[in-house]
C-alpha cells in the first residue's frame, strides 16, 4: 500500500473530509477510512494532520460534534457537517472542478 | 470565517482546559481502538493490533501538540509560557534585573512625563468642539512680520461686517487682572475683558447661568461678570443663589450672569477668575491698538478667503483714518497662537529624553550581552533537545519585553510624580497645562516605547545567545570568547557615547545661554529695590484726581524712614513693558508705506531713574516743576542712548523735537529734554531700541496713569519696608490693593524662569547620559578584563610591566571613546541646529561648548576605564594560569 500511497493536494484535506461528511456524520477513524476507500487507497490520511483538521473546521463553524455509540458498542466523537459547511463544500467542490478542468486543459495542450 | 466563534471557542478551550484535553485524549483513544478492532478483524491478535494501530498514529503526544497549535489561543500560551520562563530567569539574577529595571524605569518615566507634556500641549487639539475652525486676528504693518494687536476700529469693522466667522470678538490684552474689593480686604484677582460674543465662539456652556449676550459690550450698558469655577467656590463659597450677586471691580459694580466650568481657562496661561465685559466705544482715533480678535471661521470659509475679508476691512479703517499707518490684517490658528512659544522647547526637550531613553537602551543591551555567555549553555542545551532558533529568540525577546514592561510600570509612577512635581512650579510657564496628566494617548506611548525598548535592547543579545554553535557552549571553557558578542557590545558602546555627548553638547549650550543671560546688564542697579502694582478705581475719574493721588501718595513713601527715592511707572524691567508707540523725528520724514519706528513707552513720575539707578547721559530729568498737565503746556520727552545715537547720531538730541502715535501733522510736538542709559523692558534677551519716557501726568497719558508699578529704593531692606507702604496706601484709600509685591531681583529671576527650567533639565538629563554611559565603559572594560585575565597572567608572566598592561587595557576603552566622540560631535553638530532659536548670543555650533562637554566626557570615560583597568595590573600570574 505505501507504494501507491500519494501526499493529498495542500489544501483538499479539509474539502475531502467536507465531503465525506455530507454522506452521514462520522467519527474521526471512520473519515480516515472512508477516503482511504474511496480513493482505493491512493490516499491515506495520516491522523496528525486529521485531528487538526477538525478543529480548523470546527472553528471554522462548518463542522458540528457530538459523542454517541459506535457501532461495535463504543463511544466516538462524531462529526456532523454544518448548514455552512454544507454551502463551503459546495463552492470549494466548484472550484475544484473549474481548477482541474484548467490544469488538465494546459496539460494537454 | 467566524471570528465570534473562533473566539469563544478559544476562550472555552482557555478557562476548561482540562476538560478540552481529556475530550482530546477520549476522541485519540476511540481512534486506537477503532483502528484496533479493524485490525482484529483483519486477523491479527489484539495486543498486535494496539500496537500497530499506536505506530500509525505516530505518537499521541505529538499528534495532540499539533491539534493544540491549530487555535489562536495556543500563542497566547505559549507567550505566558515565555513570560513565565522569563520571569523565573529575572529573578535568578536579582542585581542584574535591578539594575536593568532602574535604567528602564528612568528612562521610560522621564520620556512618559515630558510626552504627556507634548501631548497635552503640542498634540492635542484645544478642547473645544470643532477648536480647528477657532483663530486669532490681529493686524499688522506692511512689509513686517508677525502679528500685532488690533484696534476698537478695526475690531468693530470686522465684526459689523464680516462674512466669514459664525462669530468674533475681543479679548483686552491690557486688562490682566481686576481690583475687587467690597468682600474684606481689597486684593488682585485675575481675569481679563472680553467683548459680547466671547464664550459663544468656544461653545463651551457655562455651569450656571449664562455667557455674555449680543449687545452687550456696546457703550451705556451695565457691568456684568461671569465668573469661574474656582473664583465660586473660594471666593463665593459655591453660593447656589450666585446670578445676580454683584462684584465691584476696578470700583465698579458688575452683576454675575455666569459661571463656567472648571476646564474652561481660555486665554489660559494664568487662571482667569473672571471675565468682566469690555465696552466698544466707537473710537475717535485708531490707536491704541489693544485687542486680539477672537473668531470661529465658518465651515465653508478658506483661511485665505478670511484673510482677505480682513485685509479689505483694514484697508477701510486705513482710509478712515488717514493718518494711521498702512495695515493688514493677520490670522493664526488658535492654537499656534497659545503654543508657539513653547513647542520649539517643547520638542527638543523630548528629543534630549528620548536620546537618554536610547542610551539606557544601549546600557541594558550591552548588560544582556554581558549575560549572554552564562545563557549561552542553557540556549545549546534548549537548542540541542529541539528548540528551534525562532522559538528561543522568540522567548528572549519575550524575556527583555518582561523586564522593558516592568520599568515601564515603574516609569510611569515615576512620570506621575514628575507630572504633579511640574504641575504645582509650572503654571504661569506654559499654556494648557490644565490639559496635562497621563491619559490613555499617554499610556499608549508608554506601552509602545516599552514594547519597543524591550525589542530594541533584546535583539542584539538575543540573536548573539541564540548563535547555533552547539558544540562551543556545551564545552564550558574560558577560552571560547565569544568575538561576535564582544564586537556587538563595543560597536553598542560607541553608540552610547555619541548618544551622551550629544545630550551633553546640547546640554552644554543651553547652560551657557543661559549664563550669558543672566549676566546681561538689564541698566538698572537691582539692588534695595521693591516694585509693586496699583490700580486706582474707576472713581478716579478725571485728571486732576489721579494727579492729586498720586503726588500724595508718592509724597508719603518717600518721607518713610528707609525710603530713597520713589516713583510710579508704566513699564518695569526687564520683561513688563506695557505698550509701544510708533514715533516720528522733526525732520526725517514719514512714508506712509513703509512700517513706522516703534519705541517702548513708558510714563514715569520725576524720581524713576533715581528709583532704579538709570544714569542720566545728556539733558536733565523730568521734575515735579515741570508744567505737562494741560494742552498749552510744552510736551517733553526723554529718550535711551540707543535712540538718540539712531537717530541724532552725533548731534546733540537735547531740544530736537518728536510726534508720536500714528503720524499726523497736527500732533503735538514732543521736545527731548533728557538721554538716559538704555534699560531692558522686553526680556533680557531683547535686542536694543529705541525708548521713550513721558511724564505721567501729561495731558495725553494721565488717562493711564490709573494702573502702575510703584517703585522704591530704599536703604535697608526692600521687602522691610512693605508693611509701612501698605498702611500709607490704606490711608489713602482702603479699597485699593497693594499687589504683586516684587523685590527687582525678583523680577530678574522670574523673567528666565523658562530659561532656568530647560538649562536645569535638560542639564540633569546630560548627567544621566554621562552617569548611565560610564556605567557602560566601566562594564565594558571589566568584562574584557575578567576575558582576559589569563592573557594578562601570561604577559605578566612573562615579565610586562603593570604600565604596559594598563596601557593595553585602556587603550580598548580609548578606542570605543574615541570612535564615540567623532559619531557624537557629527551627531550634536546637526542635532543642536533645531535648539538655535532657544540660544541667547550663543552660537548652535558653540565651539566652548562643544570643547569642554568633550572633555567631560572623556574624563569620566577614562575614570571609568581605569578603575577595571588597574584591577588587571594587579593579576597574580599564578592565580591567573590555574584559573582554567
Amino acid at each position: 500500500m505505501p507504494d501507491k500511497n500519494t501526499p493529498l493536494v495542500q489544501g483538499t484535506l479539509d474539502m475531502l473530509i467536507l465531503k465525506t461528511l455530507a454522506l452521514e456524520p462520522m467519527h474521526a477513524y471512520g473519515i480516515g477510512l472512508r477516503i482511504e476507500q474511496i480513493s482505493k487507497g491512493v490516499f491515506q490520511v495520516n491522523p496528525g494532520s486529521l485531528f487538526p483538521a477538525f478543529k480548523r473546521l470546527e472553528r471554522a463553524g462548518w463542522l458540528d460534534s457530538e459523542w454517541r455509540a459506535t457501532g461495535n458498542n463504543r463511544r466516538a466523537k462524531y462529526y456532523v457537517l454544518t448548514s455552512s459547511g454544507r454551502k463551503q463544500l459546495k463552492s470549494e467542490t466548484r472550484d475544484w472542478k473549474a481548477q482541474s478542468v484548467a490544469i488538465a486543459r494546459i496539460l494537454e495542450a | 470565517m467566524n471570528i465570534f466563534r473562533n473566539l469563544t471557542a478559544g476562550l472555552k478551550e482557555l478557562v476548561r482546559r482540562d476538560k478540552c484535553e481529556s475530550e482530546l485524549s477520549e476522541e485519540l483513544n476511540a481512534y486506537l481502538q477503532n483502528a484496533a478492532d479493524a485490525k482484529v478483524q483483519a486477523g491479527a491478535t489484539p495486543e498486535e493490533a494496539l500496537h500497530s494501530a499506536r505506530v500509525e498514529l505516530g505518537g499521541v503526544e505529538t499528534v495532540k501538540d499539533e491539534v493544540r497549535a491549530v487555535g489562536w489561543e495556543f500563542a497566547l500560551e505559549v507567550f505566558a509560557q515565555d513570560v513565565r520562563y522569563g520571569v523565573r530567569m529575572l529573578r535568578k539574577s536579582p542585581l542584574f534585573t535591578a539594575v536593568a529595571v532602574t535604567a528602564i524605569a528612568i528612562g521610560i518615566g522621564a520620556n512618559t512625563a515630558m510626552f504627556s507634556l507634548v501631548d497635552a500641549i503640542l498634540l492635542r487639539p484645544l478642547p473645544y468642539p470643532e477648536s480647528q475652525r477657532l483663530v486669532v486676528v490681529g493686524t499688522q504693518q506692511r512689509g513686517r512680520s508677525g502679528m500685532d494687536l488690533m484696534g476698537t476700529a478695526d475690531f468693530l469693522a470686522w465684526r459689523d461686517h464680516q462674512q466669514s466667522f459664525e462669530q468674533v470678538a475681543v479679548l483686552d490684552q491690557a486688562s490682566r487682572s481686576f481690583a475687587l474689593s467690597g468682600t474684606g480686604a481689597p486684593e488682585r484677582i485675575p481675569g481679563v475683558r472680553v467683548s459680547a460674543n466671547f464664550f459663544s465662539i468656544f461653545r463651551v456652556a457655562p455651569l450656571k447661568g449664562r455667557g455674555f449676550q449680543h449687545g452687550e459690550d456696546r457703550p451705556g450698558t451695565p457691568g456684568v461678570v461671569v465668573i469661574s469655577e474656582h473664583f465660586w467656590r473660594d471666593h463665593l463659597g459655591s453660593d447656589p443663589e450666585v446670578l445676580n450677586r454683584t462684584l465691584t471691580l476696578d470700583g465698579k459694580l458688575h452683576t454675575i450672569v455666569g459661571v463656567m466650568p472648571a476646564g474652561f481657562r481660555f486665554p489660559s496661561r494664568k487662571p482667569v477668575d473672571v471675565w468682566a465685559i469690555r465696552t466698544l466705544n466707537p473710537p475717535a482715533a485708531r490707536p491704541p491698538y489693544g485687542l486680539v480678535g477672537l473668531g470661529r471661521l465658518k465651515p465653508s470659509v478658506s483661511a485665505r478667503k478670511a484673510v482677505a475679508e480682513l485685509n479689505d476691512f483694514a484697508a477701510q479703517v486705513t482710509a478712515q483714518y488717514p493718518s494711521s499707518p498702512n495695515l493688514v490684517g493677520v490670522m493664526m490658528p488658535m492654537k499656534e497662537w497659545m503654543i508657539s512659544d513653547v513647542s520649539t522647547a517643547l520638542l527638543v526637550l523630548l528629543g534630549a529624553i528620548a536620546l537618554v531613553l536610547l542610551i539606557a537602551v544601549v546600557n541594558v543591551a550591552n548588560l544582556l550581552l554581558a549575560r549572554a555567555k552564562v545563557r549561552q549553555r542553557e540556549v545549546a542545551v534548549r537548542m540541542a533537545l529541539g528548540a528551534s532558533r525562532k522559538r528561543v529568540v522568540r522567548q528572549l525577546l519575550t524575556e527583555s519585553a518582561v523586564l522593558s514592561l516592568l520599568g515601564g510600570a515603574i516609569g510611569l509612577l515615576l512620570a506621575y510624580l514628575a507630572i504633579r512635581a511640574f504641575l504645582a512650579v509650572g503654571p504661569g510657564q506654559m499654556p494648557r497645562l490644565e490639559e496635562v496628566g497621563i491619559n490613555s494617548g499617554v499610556l499608549l506611548f508608554t506601552f509602545a516605547v516599552c514594547v519597543g525598548s524591550g525589542i530594541l535592547f533584546g535583539l542584539a543579545p538575543a540573536l548573539e545567545t541564540s548563535r547555533p554553535s552547539l558544540i562551543e557552549p556545551l564545552k564550558d571553557t574560558n577560552r571560547s570568547s565569544s568575538a561576535s558578542a564582544y564586537r556587538t557590545h563595543r560597536a553598542l558602546l560607541v553608540l552610547e557615547v555619541a548618544l551622551a555627548l550629544i545630550v551633553m553638547i546640547g546640554s552644554g549650550l543651553l547652560v551657557r545661554s543661559f549664563v550669558r543671560l543672566s549676566d546681561v546688564n538689564p541698566g538698572i542697579q537691582t539692588d534695595h529695590v521693591i516694585t509693586a502694582a496699583i490700580s486706582l478705581p474707576n472713581k478716579y475719574a478725571d485728571p486732576s484726581q489721579i494727579t492729586q493721588f498720586w503726588q500724595q501718595f508718592l509724597e508719603k513713601v518717600q518721607t518713610l524712614p528707609g525710603v530713597k527715592a520713589a516713583s510710579i511707572t508704566m513699564s518695569l524691567p526687564p520683561n513688563l513693558l506695557a505698550i509701544t508707540n510708533p514715533f516720528t523725528v522733526e525732520g526725517q520724514g514719514y512714508d506712509r508705506n513703509y512700517p513706522l519706528q516703534l519705541a517702548e513707552e513708558a510714563t514715569v513720575s520725576p524720581d524713576y531713574f533715581r528709583s532704579l539707578g538709570i544714569p542720566l547721559m545728556k539733558g536733565r530729568f523730568f521734575s515735579p516743576s515741570d508744567k505737562v498737565e494741560s494742552d498749552k503746556d510744552h510736551m517733553i520727552v526723554i529718550v535711551n542712548e540707543t535712540m538718540a545715537k539712531q537717530y541724532f547720531g552725533d548731534k546733540d538730541p537735547i531740544g530736537r523735537r518728536i510726534q508720536t502715535g500714528d503720524p499726523d501733522p497736527s500732533s503735538p510736538w514732543e521736545t527731548i529734554v533728557g538721554v538716559v542709559g538704555d534699560v531692558k523692558y522686553s526680556g533680557l534677551d531683547s535686542g536694543p531700541g529705541p525708548t521713550l519716557y513721558v511724564p505721567y501726568n501729561e495731558n495725553g497719558w494721565v488717562m493711564w496713569a490709573r494702573e502702575m508699578y510703584l517703585v522704591v529704593r530704599s536703604s535697608g531692606s526692600a521687602p522691610g519696608i512693605v508693611p509701612a507702604i501698605r498702611t500709607q496706601l490704606a490711608s489713602m484709600d482702603s479699597t485699593i490693593p497693594l499687589a504683586q509685591i516684587r523685590t527687582m531681583d525678583e523680577l530678574l529671576d522670574e523673567s528666565l524662569v523658562q530659561q532656568r527650567f530647560r538649562a536645569w533639565l535638560v542639564s540633569g538629563f546630560a548627567t544621566i547620559a554621562l552617569l548611565l554611559s560610564a556605567i557602560g565603559i566601566y562594564a565594558l572594560i571589566s568584562y574584557s578584563v575578567s576575558q582576559r585575565t589569563r592573557e594578562i597572567g601570561v604577559r605578566i608572566a612573562l615579565g610586562a610591566q603593570r604600565s604596559n598592561v594598563l596601557g593595553l587595557v585602556v587603550r580598548e576603552g580609548l578606542q570605543v571613546l574615541a570612535f564615540g566622540l567623532l559619531l557624537g560631535l557629527v551627531g550634536a553638530l546637526s542635532a543642536t541646529r533645531i535648539m538655535r532659536s532657544l540660544l541667547y548670543s550663543t552660537s548652535a555650533t558653540d565651539a566652548l561648548s562643544f570643547i569642554a562637554t568633550s572633555f567631560t566626557l572623556i574624563a569620566v570615560a577614562l575614570l571609568a576605564c581605569y578603575i577595571p583597568a588597574r584591577r588587571a595590573t594587579k593579576v597574580d600570574p599564578m592565580v591567573a594560569l590555574r584559573y582554567e
